[in-house]
């Protein structure tokens, strides 16, 4: 065999084993992630029940009109904006403050660190329990509520309120997450090279302008990143509204789209209903996922 | 001038100083409301209902209350069904943890060091799952597993978690700095490529392996949706189905409620603690996920 058609013969080779390692996963994603998401779409075009034996019929488009003159699916929409809105905001802003005040101390860090990460490793179930006990009538949230406002005896309806039941959601939400953020930020601010800032001493900035002019265009890639995952996870979230449900709270203010999703296909069989929901949901975030691969692209840094 | 100098720096270190303490001030008060809850749950689980919902809450139980962990464990009706859900979260977990770091090693290994034809495509393929949503594809699993009458098994939990795409994308990020001339030697001394695999590759990435699999488990403790979808008995639930069972009984007090909760984090919050840095540097890994 000659040199030139040895080389090609190992490299085919070297070719076959890639292939060979990566089926596994191929096989798996092609079960368990495309050909599910196929049938979903697939699935949205009929009028289809769970457990009916009755070959489903098929409407084209008529769940997804359905769904736009549905005051209910309107209002799982407005409810998961809500609260996607009214978390990650907050999130965003807290971890970022919170990574830059940790990051400029010298001691406790690590401590620091851990005790913010700490609720993000409880489960959400777990979670959902523990607020629900401090969302009690009698509980710590009216206590500490009552000390700050120094109004006693007050119940702040934290479960019956259709607002206050929609802020005690995203409290849990934030409380749980903003630890993990914080870690995220913590990593991109340390990226950052000391040398920057030691120009800018130089150049006679003082904490406030390097903050502004240095820090925060330079932690945008960072920025971006947990925005979009913190915007993803929200729309996702679940487990808490589901608990809160079943401890007593309405449903109607937190009536996400998962768990519309959930209640459509479980409590009301109604699949192909349910499945344009979740094709709605999936364009949703493949927009937000497809935004993220746009700006990070954009905006590689090198230093 | 000197003297100037001198005034200037003195005064600067003052403000710095108020600086200071309001940052700590603030990192301690967020600290405090980020630690409360938990530390809540614990001590409430030492006492009687009575005590916990009662104004003002007093943070230190009288004397502990071991009745609540009794009931817990026990479950209303005496079965004990806990201990058996508690192993089946442990099994899913630990199950979907394995494969994840083997199936997302061996992809990972895959894409990082060997170059074939659509490798591309084959890596845009598998990161593009991770736009779809379980919430989105949960309905037709469910109705594949009822026709293949999985539910209620621990196939049924286990298989669609076997490996995901951030799990391959972290192990193949991991692989691609991983010097090629290491791999070439082994293949002269006639390693085949699944031995080198095993024999160098594997041994070599044990800091991505315990990332990823900590990570894992975390997410599988925590799992809801899809048991809620799949389980039906008593016996094949897992913890988070447990305790909203526990929880809408009538014999459960807040007491019980708070052991049970307790009970199931204590495990996860032992191996947060004991393995903190695989916990911290899995978020390092996620933010410097790049397009």
């Amino acid at each position: 065999m000659s040199k030139k058609k040895l080389i090609y013969s190992i490299e085919r080779q070297k070719a076959r084993w890639g292939w060979i390692f990566v089926a596994p996963s191929l096989i798996f994603f092609s079960l368990f992630s495309f050909y599910p998401i196929f049938t979903a779409f697939y699935t949205s075009l009929f009028k289809k029940k769970l457990l009916s034996l009755k070959p489903p019929d098929f409407i084209a488009l008529g769940n997804y009109l359905y769904l736009l003159k549905s005051p209910d699916f309107w209002n799982s929409m407005r409810a998961t904006i809500v609260f996607t809105l009214g978390t990650f905001i907050p999130i965003l802003v807290f971890s970022l403050i919170l990574a830059i005040f940790i990051s400029s101390r010298k001691r406790f860090q690590n401590f620091l660190q851990l005790a913010y990460y700490s609720p993000a490793v409880l489960s959400s179930v777990v979670a959902a329990v523990i607020w629900l006990l401090i969302f009690d009538p009698r509980g710590l949230g009216n206590q500490w509520l009552n000390f700050l406002f120094r109004s006693p005896g007050v119940d702040h309806k934290w479960l019956a309120n259709s607002i206050m039941v929609q802020l005690s959601t995203m409290l849990v939400y934030f409380w749980k997450y903003v630890g993990y953020f914080t870690i995220i930020f913590i990593v991109g601010l340390a990226s950052i090279p000391q040398s920057i800032y030691e120009a800018a001493k130089i150049d006679g900035g003082n904490d406030w302008k390097n903050f502004w002019y240095i820090t925060l265009p330079l932690l945008k890639p960072t920025t971006i990143l947990v925005s979009i995952i913190s915007m993803l996870q929200c729309l996702r979230t679940f487990s808490t509204q589901y608990l809160f449900t079943q401890g007593g709270a309405p449903l109607a203010p937190i009536n996400v789209i998962t768990l519309n999703i959930y209640h459509t296909a479980i409590r009301d069989h109604q699949i192909g209903r349910a499945s344009a929901m979740s094709i709605i949901l999936f364009i949703i975030m493949m927009l937000f996922t497809w935004i993220q691969f746009k700006t990070s692209r954009a905006d590689e840094i090198s230093y | 001038m000197q003297n100037r100098w001198l005034k200037k720096e003195k005064k600067y270190s003052f403000s710095s100083q108020v600086i200071n303490v309001l940052i700590w001030g603030c990192l301690i008060l967020m600290a405090l409301f980020i630690l409360m809850p938990t530390l809540f749950m614990f001590t409430a689980s030492f006492m009687p209902a009575s005590d916990i919902l009662k104004m003002p809450y007093r943070w230190i139980p009288k004397d502990f209350y071991w009745k609540n962990y009794w009931q817990g464990i026990k479950g209303n009706d005496g079965s004990f069904i806990y201990i058996r859900n508690i192993f089946n979260s442990l099994i899913v977990a630990i199950v979907v943890s394995i494969s994840t770091v083997i199936l997302s090693a061996l992809a990972g290994f895959g894409l990082a060091k060997y170059s074939f034809k659509g490798r591309s495509l084959v890596f845009m393929m598998i990161m593009g799952t991770m736009m779809i949503p379980f919430e989105a594809i949960m309905i037709p699993l469910y109705l594949v597993a009822t026709k293949l009458r999985l539910q209620d098994s621990y196939p049924g939990l286990i298989l669609p978690f076997l490996v995901n795409a951030f799990g391959i994308f972290l192990m193949r990020q991991f692989f691609i700095t991983f010097p090629d001339e290491i791999l070439d030697a082994a293949r002269i001394d006639g390693a085949s490529e699944f031995m080198i695999f095993r024999t160098i590759i594997l041994p070599n990435s044990i800091p991505a392996i315990a990332t990823l699999a900590i990570l894992t488990f975390k997410a599988q403790w925590d799992n809801l949706l899809w048991p809620l979808l799949v389980v039906q008995s008593e016996e094949m639930k897992t913890i988070p189905l447990y305790i909203i069972k526990f929880m809408a009984e009538k014999h459960t007090d807040e007491g019980a409620m708070m052991a049970v909760a307790a009970i199931a984090s204590i495990p996860i919050l032992v191996v947060f603690f004991k393995l903190s840095k695989y916990f911290l540097s899995g978020a390092a890994l996620y933010s410097s996920r790049k397009g």
